[in-house]
């Protein structure tokens, strides 16, 4: 399984669009993440390949919510359909990056979409996903272009959920002392804004443990107009984690692969809440 | 037979004692001023407005000026604060018939206190619904619904693609719906590797496609009814959420009018409109595109609209109002009557709501008195037909007369009428009401009262003393100088020239009003603090200087003998005349040359005014009426063989009335009896075919004209004028011609019969019938029958020469 790379100078965000409306949520937060971070944009639109492979079937019909018989559609119609997502996707981008003021490019790919995301993602430092795509079946939990990107992907990925500004949420982050939650760290001081509370929930195997690594933090971390929370948890398991996370009910959660949980722990917990995420 | 005597100098004029009076000065008359002589017009009033069945309106009919107005106020400031204050009367939305505004009662002063109290529950659920509708409890549950309807969604699509994978058959989103595809290794079949597969496996893929996408129709064909029932749910939400926000505001309304069931009903429909409509309190973003345009911007016309939907338009508002309203409508056009419905112009387009109705007159009146001046009524288009329509259906319809007539066509209103209790009093002259009352049928069903104002007051000391009152009341009303007593005679003696009869006062208030006007600047200017005799004198005076122009020109004119006018020596068939002239509202005489010639001929007499067209009809019956007398006189036993010809000379405007036929038949004897005629007199009145001298108009300023040029040429004594004996009671002369009389050097003489006049004028006996039925020979009338015998005779001749020849 591939290693996440230790990225927290971004330069460059790709952002995947859909068109969906948490795609439309990515682009808004994305654009806010490079301006605040001085960043260039990019955004990704994929043509799924598994689309004309079934025109090309013989029975292959679209069913649609107002279209009482389902329609036969040749990959001409589907290339129409695509062309024309994209430049819906192209004109959203564009709106944005221009209200945001930061530079950016569109880039249109073919092919499986988590693979072709994930791929056209590499050369960014940052990607940024919608949590789930179009369709209705994944509005639960996450898309498989983001469980991809959660799998396979080495850049720090930002999951987004409509209805959620970086601006104005309050940042929560994991932090247990590990190589992992320092990152993670690291990235949510950068996210903080001046005047937002920074939530740092601090987990340990007991409740000394916590406490020490609070009390480093307290003389390492300084964040000048802006509040930090301190919470403490003796690690239990993911199901406490996750409770404890709600209570808080912060905004973006911040946390690493790479710490004293398991990855698989990690990814059910992003996996299960509903809130958007910084994978680093 | 006896001549009459000469008038005598008290004749003349009628004086007014100022010790009558019981007061020194005006200042010392308490109490408003009572009109006199009017009995029977307050009766006619008191009758209209006491009776209060239908059609009882009334007409005050009488010249302008005689103080109908004042004298019909004067009686509803006595009755009208008696009476009961009418109910307020407001317009408000009609939530189901927008265009049909309803009309709300309500008891004096409370429509006011109703539109401020919806005014600040509009105020109010600005804030409260908005914060209802942010709080938690309501997003928690609006999200859970949209959640429910989500899953629904998800969880049946989702049952599908569990089904569907199962058997490798994936399920795919396409770009504007869904498609099934068999799959492997997670990805789409190729179709090349689909081809290599065996019939029976394509067949069976097939069929579990054909068999899954007929199973996601029939959950796409669910789907806008679940999204039906999530958007009733919503609403009924919404609804449960507005309601509880909404109906303790309304409801402590409610308990401020719970007496009023209207009013109880109206906050219930609102109550429930405002539930229905709670988003119209949610504000929003102004969008800047909107303020770019300069429109609205979204929020504030919004709020703009909500406040205009919860409106209360008070037509009628008598918080303040003290008994039943007096209104006066000084410019009664129809939309000032009946009300008016306004348009305002949005976005190139006039629209219109029930806040933009108007109130009319009879809104404010309705319950009371509505006084209106009828020439200008009948000025206004549409205006009394309105007025007649309100009358006799008993309400108040307000209908834009620009859609009436389909000037202008746009959205308007239907408000529902409101009912109309009122008495109107129409105030005009009596050849309007006579006008109205002969050709509109109308007129005498909806003005069955009419208050016949007298033009005089009788001169005696009631009259006076209400002069008094008048000139006390117009001096504290306009701040002016107090009248002494010698002052209020001078008036009163003025109101009796005014009357044209020294036994009446005119009821001319406004005249009267000038005059103390016009007297107080004469007092002001002679620094006297009290108006006296004088100041009265100074100003009459002035007033006919002011105007006097035309006058002057004619006696001038006269002086120089550009216009013959004799007043010395003897004429045979000539005679003063006295005509009347009225530039511009001011009367003088003048007396003008009248002419009669006599030659043989039929007997017929030949008007020349008539003959030219310059005589009024009423100047040809006089003449006629000589033809007649002469006839009747001369000509019983043998035909006239005369023709005369009358004229006024140096008459170039025509000639009307019949005043001065007395003067013409005396030309005319003078003329058939060749007895000259003294030119020191004038002569005014009308003749019948008895020769009786009758009453004429204008006798003051006719002998005035003629005193005046005799006076400029020097008065010698022989001067008179010869007035009708029925017009001494007119007499009211200027004091100049009162002491020439006194001095013997003017005369007046009142004739009852030509016979008299001619005597008179030619100083001969006029002459009586003698036992043998025949006149003395040296009598006016024996010379007339001698020269007409004469005449006569050379016609026989004549005529039998003409036979011969």
């Amino acid at each position: 399984m591939p290693e996440r790379q230790n990225t927290t100078l971004i330069r460059h965000i790709a952002v995947a669009l859909d068109c969906s409306p948490h795609s439309i949520a990515s682009l808004t937060i994305a654009a806010e993440l490079a301006r605040s971070m001085h960043a260039d944009l990019t955004g990704i639109f994929v043509e799924d390949i598994n689309l004309f492979r079934m025109a090309e079937l013989p029975f292959c019909h679209e069913i649609r919510m107002y279209t009482s018989e389902p329609e036969h559609i040749d990959s001409s119609q589907f290339e129409r359909s695509l062309k024309l997502q994209a430049r819906t996707a192209e004109a959203a981008l564009q709106r944005i990056a221009r209200e945001f003021m930061v530079k950016y490019a569109f880039k249109v790919y073919r092919g499986m979409v988590p693979e072709a995301v994930i791929s056209a993602a590499v050369q960014a430092d940052l990607l940024v996903l919608g949590r789930s795509g179009r369709s209705p079946t994944c509005r639960k939990g996450l898309g498989s272009t983001a469980r991809k990107a959660l799998a396979e992907g080495k850049k720090p990925v930002l999951l987004i959920r409509p209805g959620f500004s970086a601006k104005e949420w309050p940042v929560l982050v994991l932090y247990d002392g590990s190589e992992g939650s320092k990152h993670a760290l690291s990235a949510a001081l950068d996210l903080t804004h001046h005047g937002m509370t920074l939530n740092i929930l601090i987990f340990g195997e007991t409740h000394e443990d916590a406490e020490k690594l609070e009390s480093k933090l307290r003389d390492t971390i300084t964040l000048p107009g802006s509040i930090i929370a301190y919470h403490h948890l003796p690690l239990k398991d993911g199901k406490t984690l996750m409770r404890f996370i709600r209570m808080i009910d912060s905004g973006l959660l911040v946390l690493s692969d790479r710490m004293k949980i398991s990855r698989e722990t990690v990814h059910e917990l992003i996996n299960e809440l509903d809130y958007p995420v910084l994978l680093v | 037979m006896t001549l009459p005597s000469k008038l005598t100098p008290e004749e003349l004029y009628r004086t007014c004692n100022p010790l009558e009076f019981g007061f020194n000065t005006t200042a010392d008359i308490d109490g408003p001023s009572k009109a006199t002589g009017q009995n029977r017009a307050f009766d006619a009033i008191t009758f209209s407005m006491g009776i209060k069945h239908d059609g009882f309106n009334l007409f005050a009919l009488g010249p302008n000026g005689t103080g109908k107005q004042t004298a019909i106020m004067h009686y509803l400031s006595t009755t009208a604060p008696e009476a009961q204050v009418p109910s307020d009367w407001c317009y408000v939305n009609n939530f189901q018939k927008p265009r049909h505004p309803k009309a709300l009662k309500l008891p004096a002063g409370k429509a006011g206190s109703l539109a401020r109290d919806m005014e600040h529950l509009v105020e109010a659920l600005f804030t409260i619904i908005p914060a209802a509708f942010s709080s938690e409890e309501y997003q928690a549950q609006e999200k859970n619904i949209h959640e429910k309807f989500q899953e629904q969604q998800a969880d049946a699509i989702g049952e599908l693609e569990r089904k569907g994978a199962e058997e490798h058959i994936v399920l795919i989103r396409t770009p504007a719906g869904f498609a099934f595809a068999p799959e492997k290794e997670g990805e789409v079949l190729k179709p090349e590797e689909f081809v290599l597969l065996k019939k029976e496996e394509r067949d069976s893929i097939e069929g579990k496609i054909i068999a899954l996408k007929t199973a996601m129709q029939s959950i796409m064909a669910q789907i806008p009814k679940w999204q039906r029932e999530t958007q009733e749910k919503i609403k009924e939400l919404n609804r449960n959420i507005a309601s509880f926000a909404v109906k303790p505001l309304i409801a402590d309304i409610r308990n401020s009018y719970a007496a009023l069931e209207e009013v109880t009903e109206y906050l219930e429909t609102t109550e429930a409109d405002i539930i229905e409509n709670f988003d119209q309190f949610l504000e929003k973003e102004a969008d800047p595109r909107e303020l770019i345009l300069g429109v609205y911007p979204g929020k504030f016309s919004q709020k703009r609209t909500s406040f205009n939907r919860y409106q209360i338009n008070v037509i009628v508002d008598n918080s303040t109002t003290e008994g039943a309203p007096v209104v006066y409508e000084d410019k009664p056009a129809c939309q000032n009557l009946v009300g008016d419905i306004e348009h305002i112009s949005q976005m190139g387009t006039l629209v219109t709501d029930f806040t933009l109705i108007k109130q009319g007159a009879l809104h404010r009146a309705n319950g009371g008195y509505l006084l209106i001046d009828a020439r200008r009524l009948l000025f206004e288009p549409f205006a009394y037909e309105a007025l007649k329509k309100a009358l006799r259906t008993r309400q108040i319809r307000i209908e834009s007369l620009a859609q009436l007539y389909s000037l202008v066509s746009t959205v308007s209103l239907e408000p529902e009428p409101i009912p109309l209790d009122i008495k109107v009093i129409l105030l005009g002259e009596r050849s309007l009401y006579y006008l109205l009352s002969v050709y509109d049928p109308d007129f005498s069903q909806l003005f069955k009262v009419a208050a016949d104002f007298e033009d005089e007051l009788p001169n005696d000391i009631e009259g006076k003393l209400a002069y008094a009152h008048i000139i006390s009341s117009i001096a504290q009303k306009d701040n002016l100088h107090h009248f002494d007593r010698t002052a209020v005679a001078r008036i009163v003696e003025h109101g009796s020239r005014l009357a044209e009869d020294a036994s009446k006062l005119s009821a001319h208030i406004q005249s009267i009003c000038d005059l103390v006007h016009e007297s107080d600047y004469y007092a002001t200017a002679a620094k006297r603090s009290l108006v006296q005799a004088e100041d009265v004198q100074h100003a009459i005076d002035a007033k006919i200087f002011r105007s006097s122009r035309i006058r002057e020109k004619i006696r001038e004119a006269t002086l120089k003998n550009s216009i013959l006018i004799e007043t010395e020596s003897k004429k045979t068939g000539q005679i003063n005349g006295l005509a009347i002239y009225s530039p511009g509202g001011q009367s003088f005489g003048h007396p003008g040359r009248i002419t009669a010639t006599v030659r043989l001929g039929k007997g017929e007499v030949i008007d020349i005014e008539r003959e030219v067209e310059m005589g009024g009809p009423i100047h040809s019956k006089g003449v006629m009426i000589l033809s007649g007398f002469l006839g009747a006189r001369f000509a019983v036993d043998q035909p006239l063989s005369l023709s005369a010809s009358l004229v006024f000379e140096q008459s170039y405007s025509g000639v009307e009335g019949d005043s001065a036929s007395s003067a013409e038949l005396y030309a005319l004897l003078s003329a058939i009896a060749d007895a000259p005629i003294n030119q020191c007199f004038a002569v005014t009145g009308s003749v019948n075919q008895f020769g009786e001298v009758q009453a004429i108009g204008g006798v003051n300023e006719k002998i005035e004209g003629f005193f005046d040029l005799c006076k400029a040429r020097g008065l010698t004594g022989k001067h008179g004028v010869l007035i009708p004996a029925s017009n001494v009671e007119n007499l009211m002369l200027r004091n100049d011609v009162v002491e020439a009389v006194r001095q013997g050097l003017f005369s007046i003489f009142p004739v009852s019969n030509v016979d008299e006049g001619i005597e008179i004028l030619t100083g001969i006996p006029a002459g009586e019938l003698d036992k043998t039925g025949k006149y003395p020979f040296d009598t006016i009338n024996g010379m007339a029958v001698a020269r007409l015998n004469a005449m006569a005779e050379k016609l026989k001749k004549f005529t039998a020469s003409s036979d011969d020849n």
